[in-house]
């Protein structure tokens, strides 16, 4: 236990003045601050809505920022060692696997932060603008689920590679197309962005929304909760974690 | 001197990966730009305007400035490694002709580009069958969103050569492109470089988004590019470096 603790604590004074905290911060504050712009002006029927539109709205902004936050916070965290090409001299002390789950624990630290961040400011929008619509808690808690989900399994691909390539260009590469590939596959059938790995920011919220054409006007009503689509993405993280790890450990150094 | 320095700056490029990342990813609006245009056709206007607006909306304001700043990140990326700074300082080259080589190497990129987006906009419209002639006046916003990306690219290089990481850079201007659309918003868009991509390339409207503003567009964009040009200068000649 005590060799854990010793390797993470290794970990975060490597990420010390690393600016990945002003990543984190920059994120946090872009997607409140986009979230809060929307209700400047908002209405009595918006603001009656006001935490459905969140709820809604939210998941598109992390499509688009969080699939290249996180590539750039892995790529931070990882291309230290690949820089000073110390990791053969690091995997004579501590063991290759051990290493891998420390830079995943460190970053997906990250991570929770902003999903933590992005919930609790959900809640501040709300009282900030005096919703009138009344917040469901378990809403609040399946939106942080979702955020740190999905993250968890693109922080997975984007430390894998990052690990893997010298360059990190390739990485950042994979970053920046997946939040297009994310975005675009949005507006496709449900079949198809299922398969899209960069748009389960938006898969699972229990929302749907009704534009009617005619008063232009649009409205929210609740879906059931996609449990088994939702187990199902967690075995691919496994899976993930499972393919990540084993390439890296086979990764000649 | 120059010519020396460019001819250096391509050879920094060779077997890179970054004609991949330049060729692939306006492939990817391409391809679902055209299949968002086919599927909404009761609500679009059928035609090459709307058929652009579907595929450089997303690419213009929000993907375009990432992708330059991953170039010109790159061409950052080996000064910063193994004590290089040391080596180019010393080098007997002015500090102009390092900047304004890299600027020239971005601008060759961005014209590949550029040229790329035109030809797969053409093929992707001829491929699923739109009619009327081809509009010439594609061609001018192609032009205009080159000069942007070359303010995008003088911005970004600055930003490369004074942040060490070479992925901040990359987030600041997805950050720059989604504050883009707050500037356009309020009226200011055409004096915020992130802006400026998304004005030139016309992208969110099939009318001409710069009609009676051509002359500013160009002179914001001249003046920023010699601002952050200069500003890269300056600063080469008068921070000492950190190798």
């Amino acid at each position: 236990m005590t060799g854990v603790i010793r390797q993470l604590q290794a970990e975060r004074y490597k990420a010390k003045r690393r600016h990945s905290w002003a990543v984190v911060t920059a994120l946090c504050l872009f997607l409140l601050l986009w979230s809060a712009f929307n209700f400047r002006n908002a209405d009595s029927r918006e603001l009656a809505q006001g935490y459905s539109t969140l709820f809604y709205q939210l998941p598109l902004f992390n499509t688009i920022l969080l699939p290249l936050g996180l590539s750039v916070i892995a790529s931070r965290l990882c291309d230290w060692e690949i820089k000073g090409n110390t990791l053969k001299l690091l995997c004579t002390l501590q063991r290759k696997g051990a290493f891998y789950d420390c830079k995943l624990l460190i970053g997906l630290g990250y991570l929770f932060v902003i999903a933590l961040a992005e919930t609790v400011s959900i809640a501040g929008i709300g009282i900030l603008f005096r919703f009138t619509q009344t917040l469901e808690i378990h809403m609040l808690f399946l939106h942080f689920l979702q955020v740190f989900a999905a993250g968890t399994a693109i922080y997975l691909l984007q430390q894998t590679l990052s690990l893997l390539c010298e360059n990190q260009l390739a990485p950042l590469g994979v970053g920046l197309a997946g939040s297009f590939i994310g975005l675009f596959s949005l507006y496709f059938p449900t079949q198809v962005s299922r398969l899209i790995l960069w748009s389960y920011f938006c898969q699972f919220t229990p929302l749907a929304m009704d534009w009617d054409r005619a008063s232009r006007e649009i409205s929210f009503y609740p879906t059931a909760f996609p449990l088994g689509l939702f187990l199902g993405f967690l075995a691919v993280i496994i899976g993930m974690y499972a393919l990540g790890k084993f390439l890296f450990l086979r990764k000649e150094i | 001197m120059l010519i020396r320095c460019i001819r250096c700056e391509k050879l920094k490029l060779k077997h890179s990966i970054l004609w991949l990342a330049c060729l692939g990813i306006p492939v990817i609006p391409a391809i679902m730009g055209t299949f968002n245009y086919m599927g909404n056709l009761e609500t679009l206007t059928p035609g090459w305007a709307n058929l652009w607006t579907q595929e450089t909306l997303f690419y213009a304001n929000f993907f375009y400035a990432p992708l330059i700043g991953l170039c010109c990140a790159y061409l950052w990326r080996l000064e910063h490694r193994n004590h290089n700074w040391n080596t180019l300082m010393s080098a007997p080259v002015p500090a102009w002709a390092i900047i304004l080589s890299k600027l020239a190497v971005i601008l060759r990129t961005l014209i590949l580009i550029q040229i790329w987006v035109g030809v797969l906009f053409l093929v992707s419209g001829k491929c699923i069958g739109v009619e009327n002639r081809f509009p010439v006046e594609t061609l001018g916003w192609l032009l205009r969103g080159t000069l942007a990306g070359a303010v995008i690219g003088a911005l970004q290089l600055f930003l490369s050569m004074v942040i060490r990481s070479f992925a901040l850079p990359i987030i600041l201007a997805l950050l720059g492109s989604i504050g883009s659309i707050y500037a356009a918003a309020k009226g200011i868009g055409l004096f915020f470089p992130y802006s400026l991509m998304m004005l030139g390339m016309n992208s969110n409207h099939a009318e001409n988004m710069l009609e009676g503003q051509l002359a500013v567009f160009l002179a914001s964009s001249v003046g920023m590019l010699l601002l952050f040009y200069l500003l890269s200068v300056l600063y080469l000649k008068k921070t000492d470096v950190k190798a």
